[in-house]
């Protein structure tokens, strides 16, 4: 491989900051998604960033920081998840549905109500990662920190509440303070990865590579790991081959996650056909 | 004679229960004296789970005069308590090890900031040993058979220094020989001291080894010594629904509710 080739897209500082923030984003998200992926939650995640949507939209018609109204509003679904699905004992799928859906249009509604903004709503929607300005790898940065530090502060806590959260709350272990941490750890996540891929995309750097590394491994810890790999892979590649061939950054890293997976997904295959006929 | 309170691992008065559309059991009284293995029979929605969660607080009840956990409110009680819930209510694909599982009843003692430590390690271990799991502490919990899946969780309550095992279904989908073992196992477990309460529509092993049963359709048909409860009249009044009948004509019909 040509090492000049390699090198030519970082003399940009914007490609810098590029990697660097897409890279910290894709690990962190990857590491969070295990869970999320284990706990087939990649429905509240999207639901989630749907919310955040509406919060970026209504902080930059109140000129406040959008960082901290995605927050606001990411938080808020997480957590009104939680309560929903205990307050009834049946799986709401429907009703997060009609509710996400409406708080996404609402944004986009508001959005509109200022010409000046509507030209945000394409990057809003698929990114903007060439964008990404210094002050904001430093935000993306501490959050991606916290959140590490809380899942490795937390971690056998938050597998306990995953694994058995019936057995673990019997014998009067606080289930429910672990599970809402969890999705406010994606609603963070979500949050810090909105720039690099938008909206739309972002449940792809959540799943995909966890998704990933749950075929290739069965141990949790290493699933984290590899999941963070297959994150940092994705975002390399993806932006390696869209700076070469001009495509748009954010969907092409999601575009190489999924045919990481589907490569992954394949050698599986062969493998186990391999073993026992079915 | 009225029993003390405190002599009680489960006291139960006029227990009303169940999901809000659904009330599933209705002034259930039911009193299990600390060192006893106790089984709850009856048909499938007759209770057996709901009797269970509720005891445990997983599932709020409806109104009730009287409701202790080792003589102390479900939520205090519990604390030293297991509840092993049904195999269906459990992930088995999720990543994790047998010696994971087992350390996890070390962690739910220790709560928010609980750190897991050498010693929790050795006692999970030597548990494991107890249940004959010895040499499996690092497969994924999912490649075990059913029965051995069993004494993991058993294991797990052992480490968790529960005085109360409570178990959902523990036996279905275990052959003849796994439910003979886990029945032997359970044995093992009162003897030690342990007060243990299953729920079962298994009536295999129940005379040989249980102290009481408690014959559960919504309400309490019969309770009292496995002698006692297992008499042919009170078996049919409680799964009179699913015992095939022979009609006039002779064919066979099948009365499920």
């Amino acid at each position: 491989m040509n090492l000049e080739l390699l090198l030519e897209p970082l003399q940009y500082g914007f490609m810098v900051r590029a990697f660097v923030g897409v890279g910290l984003v894709a690990v962190v998200a990857a590491a969070i998604g295990t869970f999320v992926v284990l706990k087939g939650l990649a429905f509240m995640g999207d639901a989630i960033a749907h919310t955040a949507f509406t919060g970026i939209a209504v902080g930059l018609l109140l000129g406040i920081s959008i960082h901290v109204s995605a927050l606001f509003f990411a938080l808020v679904t997480s957590l009104g998840v939680v309560v929903l699905t205990r307050v009834s004992n049946v799986r709401n799928d429907t009703a997060l549905a009609i509710l996400f859906t409406g708080v996404f249009a609402l944004g986009i509604v508001l959005l509109s109500t200022s010409p000046g903004f509507m030209g945000d709503l394409n990057s809003l929607l698929l990114g903007s990662v060439l964008a990404i300005q210094a002050r904001e790898i430093v935000l993306i940065a501490a959050f991606a920190l916290l959140l590490v530090v809380v899942l490795v502060l937390f971690f056998p806590q938050l597998v306990l509440a995953s694994f058995d959260p019936l057995g673990a709350e019997a014998a009067g272990f606080p289930v429910v303070l672990f599970q809402s941490l969890l999705l406010a750890l994606t609603a963070v996540a979500i949050v810090i990865s909105i720039q690099a891929v938008g909206v739309v995309l972002v449940v792809a750097l959540l799943i995909t590579p966890a998704a990933t590394a749950g075929l290739v491994t069965k141990r949790l810890k290493l699933q984290i790991l590899l999941a963070a790999l297959f994150g940092l892979v994705s975002s390399f590649l993806g932006l390696y081959i869209s700076y070469f061939f001009g495509a748009p950054p954010g969907a092409t890293v999601v575009l190489v996650a999924t045919l990481l997976f589907t490569a992954a997904l394949t050698i599986q295959r062969l493998r186990s056909r391999g073993g026992a006929a079915c | 004679m009225k029993v003390q309170a405190a002599e009680l691992a489960l006291d139960i008065q006029n227990l009303t229960a169940g999901y809000q559309e659904r009330i599933v059991l209705r002034d259930v009284s039911w009193q299990v004296p600390r060192g006893t293995l106790a089984a709850i029979i009856g048909p499938n929605g007759g209770g057996k789970s709901t009797l269970l969660k509720t005891a445990v607080g997983l599932l709020k009840p409806v109104s009730y005069d009287a409701l202790t956990l080792l003589g102390q409110s479900p939520e205090e009680g519990r604390k030293r308590a297991a509840y092993l819930p049904q195999g269906e209510e459990v992930d088995w694909a999720f990543p994790i090890t047998v010696l994971e599982v087992v350390l996890q009843g070390r962690l739910v003692r220790k709560g928010l900031w609980g750190r897991l430590r050498r010693e929790d390690y050795a006692a999970s271990r030597s548990a494991l040993e107890f249940f004959g799991l010895g040499g499996l502490e690092k497969v994924q919990i999912g490649a075990l058979s059913g029965g051995q899946r069993q004494r993991v969780f058993l294991a797990r309550a052992l480490v968790q220094e529960a005085d109360l095992i409570l178990l959902d279904e523990p036996t279905t989908g275990l052959d003849a020989q796994a439910q003979h073992e886990l029945a032997d196992l359970l044995v093992e477990l009162r003897k030690a001291g342990k007060t243990i309460i299953a729920a079962t529509h298994d009536l295999d092993c129940l005379t040989e080894c249980f102290d009481q049963v408690l014959a559960l359709n919504g309400r309490v048909l019969a309770v009292g010594t496995p002698a006692q409860v297992l008499t042919e009249e009170i078996m049919v009044e409680l799964f009179a629904r699913h015992f095939p009948k022979v009609g006039e004509g002779g064919e066979v019909m099948l009365h499920e509710s």
